[in-house]
């Protein structure tokens, strides 16, 4: 008896062995937001190399850096010796895709749309991949409802107030600001967090500080550079003296955030961000954590 | 000027220079392959049925990755710096590279198109895919060359001064073009075409290689045969009409020439600048002017330092890459202006 259990016992221990032997160990992540998510689930351990987006959590930056996601090159990556390579269909060039399945690397595509279904298959993908299915599952569901009661906020908090117009700017170290547009993952958070997005072009474009003007926002979100918080505020409104006459710039509603949140699709960070954009919008109304928590 | 070196021995040094060159380009990368492994993997590829070892990755990053890619630096160098020979004879002026015809220009903005136009449409047919740029990029060289060429012809002749500000001029409005649509680009294709713009033999594989190949050994073979009417042309155009060449038809090889080999240099590796300017000049220090001389020394010295940048490219920040036109300028830039300060003394 003793010894039909004990064999039991290894058997079932001998087939999951086999299994983690199956799951790719060394992985090379193309996308900010994949590399955060496979930490976020406890893989960051398996990461041996990353894109130049991945600069999020620190730690990151630190492991071998493989180029940009579509100027990737095939024999750097293979010496890192990895299993398998996410990203998202952006990445290439195709022939060093072809190169590194022929090498026996697995090529895993993500999306890197910026909306739930999209997210839904990347974890379910990536928890998967990690043997980690209940931990991505219960990611996703924490990460949905954080959405919902978000969303609910939203509806609470506009029926005391009308949605402020605010406007996305980002920034490359200086250059020229680019506003953010339709389609983009900056005009999905601002509509989360219960804002009214200005821009009605697609994506990133610069526009003259005279239509800034124009739009004249509420509240203006930016997301640039290295500086933080009220460092970035005072740079932004220097470099940019125009900002300051907008009604954003004269009520002093400028919220800084992090760039690297919106690369890549959905990150893990949303959800606080979106908080935090949301008490900016509505600062008026009583904040949601105290509704999370009960 | 006058050659400092004789001409047989130099050819010879370069070639065996190429050699040593094209072998460093095959045994190294970011993946150290082990000496034996490499010589092993490539008797194999050779098809020599060799025991023992078990090369199954050198054979793949050596067949599959380093020789298409070694294949393809030689083709472009090559081609690059025949053209700079052609151009700099036919425009009699040390300063003209390939770009002056609008080959350059004009395969940037087939690029752009194809990079931004191809995204805006909702992308293209992925069958096509891989070769639209490629395709875009060539035509964009040709055509654009075709109307630089044809605003130089007057009265069944060709003004080569005319044709060099036309190019200027053409190249002005590619460059509008380009910048066009770098404006409605998003962040992504924007990205592409900025790396595309500066070069890269990233990614070479056999498909790309072979258009550019042929027309390659096409160019290679046919520009040597005009070394004779490249040489009248050096005393002016009317005295190499009087020695009997037929003028009008040389300066209509030389700009197609120039046109096919730089645009398929261009749509199979991006924008790579200043072999065509740099080698030609660097092999008339060496060799003199004489282009029976001057032609295979710059293809095997233009095919030999394109081979270096690349090496450079993707060892100095492996994983990651540099894009090959970095180095290249980086290398060609500085000996320049070491050139044009040797000159005034």
């Amino acid at each position: 008896m003793r010894m039909k259990t004990l064999l039991a016992c290894a058997s079932v221990l001998v087939s999951q062995m086999a299994v983690a032997d199956a799951l790719p160990q060394r992985w090379v992540s193309a996308g900010g937001a994949f590399s955060e998510w496979v930490v976020a689930l406890g893989g960051e351990s398996k990461l041996v190399g990353v894109d130049s987006t991945s600069q999020y959590p620190q730690s990151l930056r630190s492991l071998p850096g493989v180029g940009y996601q579509r100027a990737l090159a095939a024999e750097g990556i293979l010496t890192l010796k990895p299993d398998i390579l996410v990203g998202s269909n952006e990445m290439g060039p195709p022939p060093v895709l072809e190169q590194l399945k022929a090498a026996g690397v697995r090529i895993e595509l993500l999306s890197a749309k910026a909306d739930v279904p999209a997210l839904q298959h990347n974890l379910t993908e990536l928890g998967h991949l990690l043997g980690k299915e209940t931990e991505a599952q219960a990611l996703m569901d924490g990460y949905l409802q954080r959405l919902q009661t978000q969303a609910n906020w939203v509806k609470v908090a506009q029926q005391q107030h009308a949605a402020p117009r605010v406007l996305m700017l980002l920034s490359h170290s200086g250059g020229n600001l680019q506003v953010a547009g339709k389609d983009t993952l900056a005009a999905w958070m601002i509509q989360q967090a219960g804002g009214h997005a200005l821009g009605e072009h697609s994506g990133y474009k610069p526009v003259s500080s005279e239509a800034m003007l124009s739009l004249d926002p509420q509240v203006i979100i930016f997301a640039g550079g290295k500086l933080e918080g009220e460092a970035a505020r005072k740079a932004l409104l220097e470099q940019n003296p125009v900002l300051a006459q907008t009604r954003a710039g004269r009520d002093g509603r400028i919220v800084v955030i992090d760039p690297t949140l919106l690369v890549g699709g959905l990150g893990p960070r949303v959800p606080d961000a979106l908080t935090r954009l949301a008490s900016a919008f509505y600062p008026d109304v009583k904040p949601q954590t105290a509704e999370i928590n009960p | 000027m006058t050659a400092i070196f004789r001409p047989r021995p130099t050819l010879i040094f370069l070639l065996l220079l190429l050699m040593l060159v094209f072998w460093l380009s095959l045994a190294l990368g970011p993946v150290s392959l082990p000496l034996g492994d490499t010589l092993l993997a490539g008797m194999r590829l050779l098809g020599l049925p060799l025991e023992g070892g078990d090369t199954q990755q050198a054979e793949l990053i050596l067949g599959q990755i380093r020789l298409p890619r070694s294949l393809l630096g030689i083709s472009v160098g090559a081609v690059l710096a025949l053209s700079g020979v052609a151009m700099q004879g036919l425009f009699r002026n040390p300063l003209a590279d390939p770009g002056l015809v609008g080959v350059s220009g004009g395969a940037a903005l087939g690029a752009a198109f194809a990079i931004v136009g191809g995204s805006m449409l909702g992308g293209v047919p992925p069958a096509i895919e891989p070769y639209l740029l490629s395709v875009c990029a060539f035509a964009g060289g040709l055509i654009v060359t075709a109307v630089v060429y044809r605003f130089g012809r007057r009265n069944g002749q060709t003004n080569v001064a005319t044709m060099l500000l036309a190019g200027v001029a053409m190249t002005a409005m590619a460059g509008a073009g380009v910048g066009l649509f770098t404006y409605l680009a998003d962040d992504a294709t924007l990205r592409t075409l900025t790396f595309w713009n500066l070069g890269s033999l990233n990614g070479a594989s056999y498909p790309r290689l072979w258009p550019l190949l042929i027309v390659a050994v096409g160019v290679a073979l046919w520009l040597p045969r005009r070394a004779a009417a490249l040489n009248a042309m050096l005393l002016g155009e009317s005295e190499a009409r009087h020695l009997g060449f037929d003028i009008e038809r040389i300066k209509l090889e030389l700009v197609l020439c120039t046109a096919l080999g730089v645009g398929a240099a261009v749509a199979a590796a991006g924008l790579i600048g200043f072999i065509g300017l740099v080698v030609p000049h660097l092999m008339r220090l060496l060799v003199g002017p004489d282009h029976r001389v001057l032609l295979p020394a710059s293809l095997l010295a233009g095919a030999s330092l394109l081979l270096l940048a690349d090496l450079a490219a993707r060892l100095l920040l492996a994983p990651a890459e540099l894009p090959i036109g970095i180095v290249t300028a980086l290398i060609g830039a500085p000996f320049f202006l070491y050139l044009l300060v040797r000159g005034r003394t």
